[in-house]
């Protein structure tokens, strides 16, 4: 995406696609995201772990269909009106790496304010701290910027 | 792409010219006489040395060039190569290749080194060989004589135009040296009816009046040298007497008109050195001999360099109108509009010969591949004192480029293998009244939509007995079961296995055949041990012709999707009810013979009711047959193969995913995972009902 305007905009802003799991909202970074698509058919992938089930077509290449519910420990939903798949791209081991990730509903491209970032409390969550690089806050709202990297490895 | 590194194209180029000299050389080992040879060795130092000068490689420049110095008499005939200086002419040119592709790593040392030996090579059956040097300098230019200039005369060959050399700059070139007079001889220009516009008749005689050396002169003709008939002689004070009455004519006409307006300089030893006997002295009727013409004619294919990554772009490319076109072809079938379905078709059949075309255009000779075994077979035979004679066949079978990249490693294994453990050492071979020399075949031959590949050594076969003890030792069988020689030998390919006594310095750490046979697989291949005790071994590869597109057998496992790759698909039966019975030992009667199943629904935890009429696929690697049981077979599909992404890197049981008409991905079952898997199954229910 548009990685030159992060830079013209203050350093503490960062653009972010706003996606909804469940009840949780997560903020993706923007640099990352590549395209945002409607689900298509997808095509389970036996003996796979359990976060990366299935693989999908996006535009002639077989990519990886990651689930970050599962990841998370939260209820899988059915396929709403809302569904939508973010294809997202990744270095893994240096390698730059396609993956789609299923969301509920995805809201909207926005900026948060890293002045708004709060450090992760060690206590009180239920979910692994190092799959969350922080949370921040939006619309009064804590909304989780995940560290997609740690959760797909 | 349009800013390629230029240094980036000397190595490529360079890379290639070291094939050529390689195998030259090595051939010069084998036929001493032919010149042709020791002509094509010395073109591509010669274009080393030019184009390494070019892109500022200076000490490539000057090694080459003292290379090729050394290696001069050879050329001229008047030593034969031996097979020492052989060696030492393949450690120069292993060293011109450090000096390209990793300069910090060398040392001028080594390369010192290696002129020495070379020179002492040459100069062995003449110890001064500067004496045989002086020898050849003309007559003309005696040692110490007073000498102020240069007596040039040019004649290039009349198609130097079509290269784009132009002679003129090259003369422009020239007279930067010092003032130059220029007299073109006009005698070679025919008839105009006779004329061809793009030759070149002109020649020129050229005075330089400049006591620059003939290097200087040399580097100005340096890249049309092979082109065009130089001939130098040094000019004195005094005229000498010129070749040609016309030229002396002009001579004496214009002499006092061309007093030079620079001083002259007189140098005060002529730098004469080896002179080329073979550049004749300059003869005014030079009618192009006919039959060199006819042999630098080389219009024959003309080619194109591509950067190998724009290929790969183009098959990814042609894949993806692959698979729309299958989409297409889908729904054209599905509705009743003719002209759509004529279009389709038509298509269909386009892009079908756009992805052969394509993939033609990946294939590479497997020659290229070839050559390099030369020179690991001649360097192994000298270090384990095993006379080899190596034989190649088929190097003109094509091969998709990934692939042959792929084999390169695998093939050392097998070849290194073939000489330390297949070729018996001298004395046993004459024991057992076998010829001194040990014999390799390397040979590629088409079958079908496959490429075999085969390394065969005359040496003394594997050890059966042998492979079974260490296969005991190691816990790998039980003591005493019974196992074909066939599969005795598949232990060689286990992880940590060899039956060497003593580890070499080549082989016999036991690493090597299992990563032969881990990389042939990965490239959907298989592999194949054949041996005749005291008669030798053969090693079979088996290789799909591309990694691109494989045709498949589509099936239907529950909900999902799955490509068998049809090389490995034997026959399709269906599932009788006995076999059905027989749960609990998943074995098929096929014709008499046992062969064990999967069934694919339990692999892919299939959710449903399996259908009614279960269909098994035999497929199999090498000797070994194992059922699939599927759902449902749906028939042939042209593949194209995506491979899987690294977040799937732990699932075996897939080699990749293809998508389908309908625009689903489908994964590709791998053969040879499937086929271990249901041999390990077998394994275990022997060891159940042993106990």
């Amino acid at each position: 995406m548009n990685e030159g305007s992060v830079g013209e905009r203050q350093a503490d802003a960062m653009q972010v696609v706003m996606i909804g799991l469940g009840e949780e909202k997560f903020a993706l970074d923007a640099s990352l995201v590549r395209e945002i698509i409607d689900p298509v058919p997808v095509t389970k992938v036996a003996g796979a772990r359990a976060f990366v089930p299935s693989v999908i077509n996006v535009r002639g290449n077989v990519i990886p269909l990651a689930d970050l519910r599962i990841r998370f420990g939260m209820p899988q939903l059915d396929d709403s009106a809302d569904t939508r798949i973010v294809v997202i791209e990744l270095e893994l081991d240096g390698e730059p790496v396609l993956v789609g990730v299923t969301a509920d509903k995805v809201y909207e491209v926005t900026e948060i304010s890293q002045t708004d970032v709060q450090q992760t409390p060690r206590v009180g969550m239920h979910w692994k701290p190092e799959f969350i690089r922080f949370i921040a806050k939006w619309r009064e709202e804590f909304v989780i910027v995940p560290n997609m990297e740690r959760i797909l490895n | 792409m349009s800013a390629m590194d230029p240094t980036e194209v000397f190595r490529q180029e360079a890379s290639e010219l070291f094939e050529v000299l390689e195998g030259a050389l090595l051939d010069l080992g084998q036929r001493p006489d032919d010149r042709e040879l020791v002509d094509s060795a010395f073109r591509a130092l010669h274009t080393i040395k030019g184009s390494g000068a070019m892109f500022g490689f200076d000490k490539v420049a000057s090694f080459t060039h003292e290379f090729e110095t050394a290696f001069d008499r050879v050329r001229k005939g008047e030593i034969k190569p031996t097979q020492e200086l052989i060696s030492v002419a393949l450690a120069a040119k292993d060293y011109i290749r450090a000096l390209i592709e990793d300069p910090q790593s060398t040392d001028d040392i080594i390369g010192e080194a290696i002129l020495d030996d070379l020179k002492r090579f040459v100069s062995a059956d003449q110890p001064v060989a500067a004496v045989a040097e002086i020898a050849e300098a003309p007559p003309l230019a005696p040692a110490g004589s007073k000498q102020a200039g240069w007596h040039l005369y040019l004649e290039f060959e009349t198609h130097i135009l079509r290269n784009g050399s132009n002679p003129l700059d090259l003369l422009e070139d020239l007279c930067k040296l010092g003032p130059c007079f220029v007299v073109p001889v006009t005698d070679g220009i025919p008839f105009l009816d006779e004329m061809e516009p793009e030759d070149c008749y002109l020649k020129w005689d050229v005075k330089l009046h400049a006591a620059c050396d003939k290097d200087a002169i040399d580097d100005v003709f340096m890249f049309v040298q092979d082109e065009m008939k130089l001939t130098l002689q040094p000019l004195e004070h005094v005229e000498a007497p010129a070749p040609a009455p016309l030229f002396q004519l002009l001579d004496e006409e214009l002499a006092p008109v061309v007093e030079m307006p620079a001083p002259v300089v007189e140098a005060a030893a002529a730098p004469v050195a080896e002179q080329p006997v073979a550049k004749a002295e300059p003869k005014s009727e030079s009618k192009p001999e006919p039959k060199l013409e006819a042999k630098r004619d080389d219009r024959g294919i003309a080619t194109v360099r591509v950067q190998a990554e724009r290929l790969d772009e183009l098959m990814d490319r042609v894949g993806e109108l692959v698979i729309a076109q299958a989409r297409l072809t889908q729904l054209a079938a599905s509705g009743s509009d003719l002209s759509i379905k004529m279009i389709a078709e038509e298509i269909e059949r386009l892009a079908s010969s756009l992805r052969d075309t394509t993939m033609g255009a990946r294939m590479v000779p497997i020659g290229s591949l070839f050559g390099r075994f030369r020179r690991l077979i001649h360097d192994l035979s000298r270090d384990l004192s095993k006379p080899v004679e190596f034989v190649t066949s088929g190097e003109d079978t094509e091969l998709d480029k990934t692939m042959i990249e792929c084999l390169a490693d695998p093939l050392v294994h097998l070849i290194r293998n073939a000489i330390d453990h297949g070729i018996e050492d001298t004395a046993t071979r004459a024991a057992n009244g076998k010829t001194e020399q040990g014999r390799i075949e390397l040979a590629a031959v088409h079958s079908g939509a496959q490429v075999l590949v085969t390394v065969k050594d005359n040496g003394g076969g594997l050890n059966t007995a042998r492979i079974r003890a260490k296969a005991e030792e190691q816990g790998l069988i039980a003591t005493g079961a019974v196992l074909t020689d066939h599969e005795v030998h598949q232990f060689l390919f286990h992880p940590g296995f060899s039956t060497a006594q003593t580890i070499s310095a080549l082989s016999g750490r036991g690493v090597g055949m299992d990563v032969v046979k881990r990389t042939i697989e990965n490239m959907r291949g298989s592999i194949d041990l054949s041996t005749r005790p005291g008669q030798g071994t053969t090693v079979t590869l088996r290789l799909p012709l591309t990694l691109a597109i494989i045709e498949g057998l589509l099936i239907r496992v529950g909900e999902g999707r799955y490509i068998i790759p049809l090389s490995a698909v034997e026959e399709c039966i269906e599932l009788t009810a006995e076999d059905e019975r027989s749960r609990g030992r998943n074995f098929l009667n096929v014709r008499g013979n046992l062969v064990p199943f999967l069934r694919l629904r339990e692999i892919m935890t299939a959710s449903g009711t399996p259908d009614r009429h279960q269909k098994t696929i035999i497929i199999s690697t090498g000797e070994t047959h194992v059922g699939l049981v599927a759902d449902q077979i749906i028939g042939n599909h042209q593949t194209v193969i995506k491979s899987l992404s690294k977040l799937h890197s732990d699932v075996t049981t897939f080699s990749g995913a293809t998508i389908l008409g309908d625009g689903t991905a489908a994964l590709i079952l791998d053969v040879a995972q499937l086929v271990a898997l249901a041999q390990s199954k077998v394994e275990k229910q022997h060891i159940s009902e042993a106990a």
